[in-house]
């Protein structure tokens, strides 16, 4: 019998979205645990790993730099060269950026994710926004079943999100790479690059970036809070057709692919 | 008595001048009486940490003693589904029967108010992380959080220090929330003069729970000998004084000296803490273990640890010494007694400790998270009914654990105060158009989105509809369940300031249209009751209104299927909001209504969905418009608020919720603040003000002259159908003896039209109703 792919959720203390990053996980037929930082002895059997969101380390100094310390991460980075998916979201993805894995290319820190720029809220922005998806699907581990341009409706939660770098020719290599995943974008695919499209007003709306291979993302918004239908908002028409059918309401909603992704990755490239 | 040996405080030989001048030197609020009174009870001279114990536990604040007796009268706690009344640090209603097994929503309801007004950021953070852990203390999953505001004049005399406070009270409970990463899914916003100087900041917390895996507040039976574990934050002076502090008068020339009282918040400590008590919960259910954990909110160690042992028969013996203070030398009374946050206490059987302080210590390393941090053994459960607290291994307490416990009690007086309210005589108004605009923008009315987006509104993953979107917030309530809850806050001051019983009744019978305008079946509800200084017999008058009030409501409104009333499963009492000049805010009894919805999939939101489907009203427009919005734009008040004729109130919530259920509707909104317009124009733009659906409706239904029609705030509610399903809803509402008005039809012209005998009042295109609704709330804080 195949094996079954087996990811774990990492909590660093402070991170608050293990639960629903396992739950998305579970619903593919995935296998998945929550891993504590401190039990990362043996991690090594998991095919992939996913670091959630929330504060971790409290976002001390600034978000994600003190997890991307932690003596897990090390064993992380090693993996992720070995070809293991590495997905992180939101506070997850400032880890990865300030750990060097992504954008990658240099190995040390190449972009950071600054404080939001938003016209509304100064600080944490919670809404609803869509991504677009920039690149042919199979460009990375986690769009699989995603068409290059289709829309996605996820939320964001997050106070620093906005991508940013000092390199002026950074972005032209990442757009060469094909390294941007996810852009935020309008319903109707035609990217504009003001609020409220771009929510917190990073550089070419960038909500997701993979690493060179592509099995490493690091993406602000949430897809695990966007996974099942039931999650949707009424300005998704999706949530509507299915008021009032249960078993419709815990069915997968599009955000849902970038699980069921990893899990098809991992059984194709890793078993 | 019991002996101790520390030097005593020689009350008997002062004279009441000595002894005011003592208790003011050493920041006691005990009156002389109460003090003399310590002396009897105990049967001799206190101690110095003896006298500041009954200091915290004879505020208002920890004793209620003001207002036990009436609380205790009136209000209805009693009815099938209530699994826990008002005893505990929350209460607990039933949600519902899952494979067999009752499950329970825990609800804890309190006020921040007066931390709010002096630190706002802390203040209302510190809000927050109370009432979470009242609700896990039961041993519940916490799934949500509420916050329920009321801010000053934004544009009064005292406007700075307005939004000042409403941005920092915002702030706080986003900085809390969003780094605890619990949902905040509903609240409410209310500006005017009455709170320049008292702001109100209460809380609401959602937990579920099995009911067989309720964890109480008391030691369990058997626990002689049982440890006393405390957990959480090491011990410092922050908060010390507190509950005697939220029982004062904010003088503005005390603010300073009043900081000290307030707590410091820590979501990231209590982040891994909730998490940690988790692995605990599931570790004494494996192994059958019964223990008892209660939150350290106001009096700290103390208050927890002898409410804990008292309320199981037994007495305690702690030292004090083994508690983990981040201060050296720290007197004993207040280690005993300071609030600082993120700590909890447990009893536990000493074979089950050390699984405690191995989940705490190693598993979730709470000392090497923060600084000092951890579980520690602070002493025992006793069976003599004493309460020992040692210190530098000498007895500095030693007291009946009864009589720590039971506070003080006091029977106010009332008296009927002398107010003047009348109607205005408004002459019609030309453009129907810029006042409806105007009362769109209107902070009270406008969206709140600038307060809910800066709060995580989606974190956890369960939210069915989040902040904004409908009259109530709904969550997911168990995996693998079809339950949902639904909840939601309310209570219109004005209304309160012209009738404080009218104004109770409304604040329910909202919050229950709320509930019910989602699908949802108000369950219970909590009362959060805040007002001004009880010894004042105007204000108690206007507090024993608000209690009737709120009693007679959820006594008249039936828990639906039953004769039960609606119970009142847990609450609050907030006294002393009032500002330095002796100006009470409002009558503020803020409500949380509580819904069970058994299929979470039937509920909708405001926001109008198709093009040509019917708009309907229920509940007939009155003139009804003191304390209305109308008026308030017009500098007036008015004397004639929204009376509830309870009958049809409880029909036309029974309607809605099997309409809903039947799956008849297909967008709904109760008529509030600003009237039956404000909530067409509401379900035109939807919580996301994104609406691009139109509607026209047609007043000739009423007699009423029109700005009284659109803008009376008589409770109703305005609901969307299709064709198909009319038949069906006119039966349904033929059966609870309701007349259904048609408004009008929704439209693909992106207006909203209002006709009255051929003659278009209103009519504004959806992107000018959208730029002042969205603009309203921005303004008011910037």
């Amino acid at each position: 019998m195949p094996k079954t792919p087996n990811i774990a959720v990492i909590y660093f203390p402070g991170n608050n979205c293990e639960e629903e990053s396992l739950k998305a996980v579970l619903a593919t037929g995935m296998d998945g645990k929550i891993v504590r930082w401190n039990e990362r002895r043996g991690i090594e059997k998991y095919d992939g790993f996913i670091i959630p969101g929330g504060w971790g380390y409290e976002d001390r100094i600034r978000a994600g730099v003190i997890m991307a310390k932690d003596p897990v991460f090390d064993i992380i980075k090693k993996e992720a060269e070995n070809g293991k998916l590495v997905l992180g979201v939101c506070n997850g993805a400032q880890a990865l950026v300030e750990c060097g894995m992504i954008p990658g290319l240099k190995n040390k820190v190449e972009m950071a994710l600054a404080p939001n720029k938003n016209p509304l809220i100064s600080g944490y922005y919670c809404t609803w926004i869509y991504v677009k998806s920039t690149e042919e699907k199979n460009r990375c581990a986690f769009t699989k079943f995603t068409e290059k341009d289709e829309v996605i409706p996820m939320p964001i939660a997050h106070g620093e999100g906005r991508y940013v770098t000092k390199d002026k020719e950074l972005l032209k290599k990442l757009i060469k790479n094909k390294q941007i995943i996810f852009r935020y974008s309008p319903k109707d695919g035609k990217i504009e690059e003001n609020f409220p499209t771009n929510p917190n007003g990073a550089m070419y709306n960038i909500a997701a970036i993979c690493s060179k291979k592509g099995n490493v993302m690091a993406i602000m918004p949430h897809p695990e809070r966007a996974s099942f239908i039931r999650q949707l908002p009424d300005s998704v028409e999706l949530k509507n057709k299915f008021i009032g059918n249960i078993r419709a309401m815990e069915d997968p909603a599009p955000a849902m692919r970038v699980f069921k992704s990893m899990k098809s990755y991992i059984e194709e490239e890793i078993l | 008595m019991g002996g101790v040996e520390v030097d005593l405080v020689d009350i008997k030989v002062m004279s009441d001048k000595a002894l005011k001048e003592f208790l003011r030197k050493n920041a006691i609020s005990l009156t002389v009486y109460e003090a003399r009174k310590v002396v009897e009870l105990i049967g001799r001279n206190p101690t110095i940490t003896e006298l500041y114990i009954f200091n915290t536990q004879w505020s208002e604040h920890s004793s209620y003693k003001s207002s036990r007796s009436v609380l205790k009268a009136l209000l209805p706690t009693e009815a099938p589904n209530v699994i826990l009344g008002p005893v505990e640090d929350s209460g607990i209603v039933e949600l519902g029967y899952i494979n067999g097994e009752r499950y329970g929503i825990v609800v804890s309801h309190e006020s921040h108010n007066h931390p709010s007004q002096v630190v706002p950021y802390e203040g209302a953070a510190t809000g927050v992380g109370g009432i979470i852990r009242d609700v896990l203390c039961m041993g519940a999953k916490v799934i949500a959080t509420a916050d329920p505001l009321r801010f000053g004049n934004p544009f009064g005399k005292n406007k700075n220090k307005v939004k000042y406070i409403a941005n920092e009270v915002i702030n706080g409970i986003a900085g809390y929330g969003d780094a605890v990463g619990i949902p905040n899914i509903c609240g409410d916003v209310y500006f005017n003069d009455s709170f320049d100087e008292n702001c109100l900041v209460n809380v609401v917390c959602l937990g579920i729970v099995k009911e067989k895996d309720i964890i109480h507040s008391y030691a369990p039976k058997n626990a002689e000998g049982y440890d006393i574990v405390i957990v959480g934050k090491a011990t410092d002076n922050s908060g010390f004084g507190g509950a005697a502090f939220a029982s004062l008068i904010l003088d503005e020339k005390d603010r300073e000296s009043n900081r000290g009282a307030v707590q410091v918040p820590d979501p990231f400590l209590k982040n891994v803490l909730i998490r940690a008590s988790y692995a605990v919960f599931e570790e004494a259910r494996k192994k059958g273990i019964v223990l008892g954990f209660k939150d350290m909110g106001a009096g700290g160690i103390m208050c927890s640890t002898s409410e804990l042992c008292s309320d199981g028969d037994y007495g305690a013996d702690i030292s004090l010494d083994k508690v983990n203070a981040s201060m050296k030398d720290l007197p004993p009374y207040i280690i005993a007694c300071s609030e600082t946050q993120e700590r909890f206490t447990w009893i536990s059987p000493p074979e089950f400790t050390k699984t405690i302080l191995k989940i705490y210590n190693e598993d979730f390393e709470l000392p090497q998270i923060s600084l000092g941090a951890g579980a520690f053994v602070i002493g025992k459960v006793a069976k003599s009914q004493d309460y020992i607290l040692r210190h530098n291994g000498r007895i500095v307490c030693n007291a009946p654990i009864k009589v720590v416990t039971q506070g003080i009690k006091y029977e106010s007086q009332k008296k009927t105060p002398k107010r003047k309210f009348k109607e205005p005589n408004l002459k019609e108004p030309k453009d129907y158009n810029g006042v409806l605009l105007e009362i769109l923008k209107h902070p009270n009315v406008a969206s709140k989105a600038k307060a809910y987006k800066h709060y995580d509104t989606s974190v956890m993953g369960n939210a069915i509809i989040e902040s904004g979107y409908a009259d109530a917030g709904v969550m997911k309530a168990v995996n693998g369940s079809s339950f949902g809850v639904a909840l939601k806050t309310d209570c219109n001051p004005r209304y309160c300031r012209i009738d404080p019983y009218w104004g109770a009744v409304n604040a329910v019978a909202e919050s229950m249209r709320n509930v019910a305008a989602v699908g949802a079946i108000p369950s219970a509800i909590t009362d959060c009751l805040n007002y001004g200084n009880p010894e004042k017999p105007e204000a108690f008058y206007d507090f024993y209104e608000g209690v009737r009030g709120i009693a007679d409501a959820a006594k008249h409104i039936y828990l639906k299927g039953t004769a039960y009333p609606v119970p009142v499963i847990s609450g609050n009492v907030s006294f002393y909001n009032e500002s330095a000049s002796g100006k009470a805010i409002d009558p503020s009894p803020i409500i949380a209504c509580i819904g069970v919805l058994k299929d979470y999939s039937k509920a909708i939101t405001m926001k109008i969905k198709k093009e040509g489907t019917t708009l309907f009203l229920v509940g007939g427009r009155k003139e009804e418009l003191g304390g209305s919005v109308y008026y308030d734009i017009n500098n007036e008040i008015g004397a004639v608020v929204p009376i509830i004729d309870f009958e049809k109130e409880r029909n036309m919530i029974y309607a809605i919720i099997d309409a809903i259920n039947a799956g008849l509707l297909l967008s709904c909104h109760d008529i509030s603040d600003g009237g039956l317009a404000t909530t067409i124009s509401e379900m035109i733009l939807g919580g996301d003000a994104g609406g691009e659906i139109g509607a026209e409706i047609n007043l000739d239904f009423t007699n009423l002259r029109a700005d009284k029609a659109i803008f009376s705030e008589t409770s109703g509610f305005v609901f969307e159908v299709e064709d198909k399903n009319i038949q069906r809803l006119n039966d349904l509402f033929r059966f609870y003896k309701l007349n259904l008005i048609k408004l009008g039809k929704t439209t693909r012209e992106k207006n909203l039209v209002v006709n009255k005998q051929n003659k278009k009042l209103i009519n504004l295109p959806i992107s000018r109703l959208k730029e002042e609704w969205t603009k309203g709330f921005v303004e008011a804080l910037e």
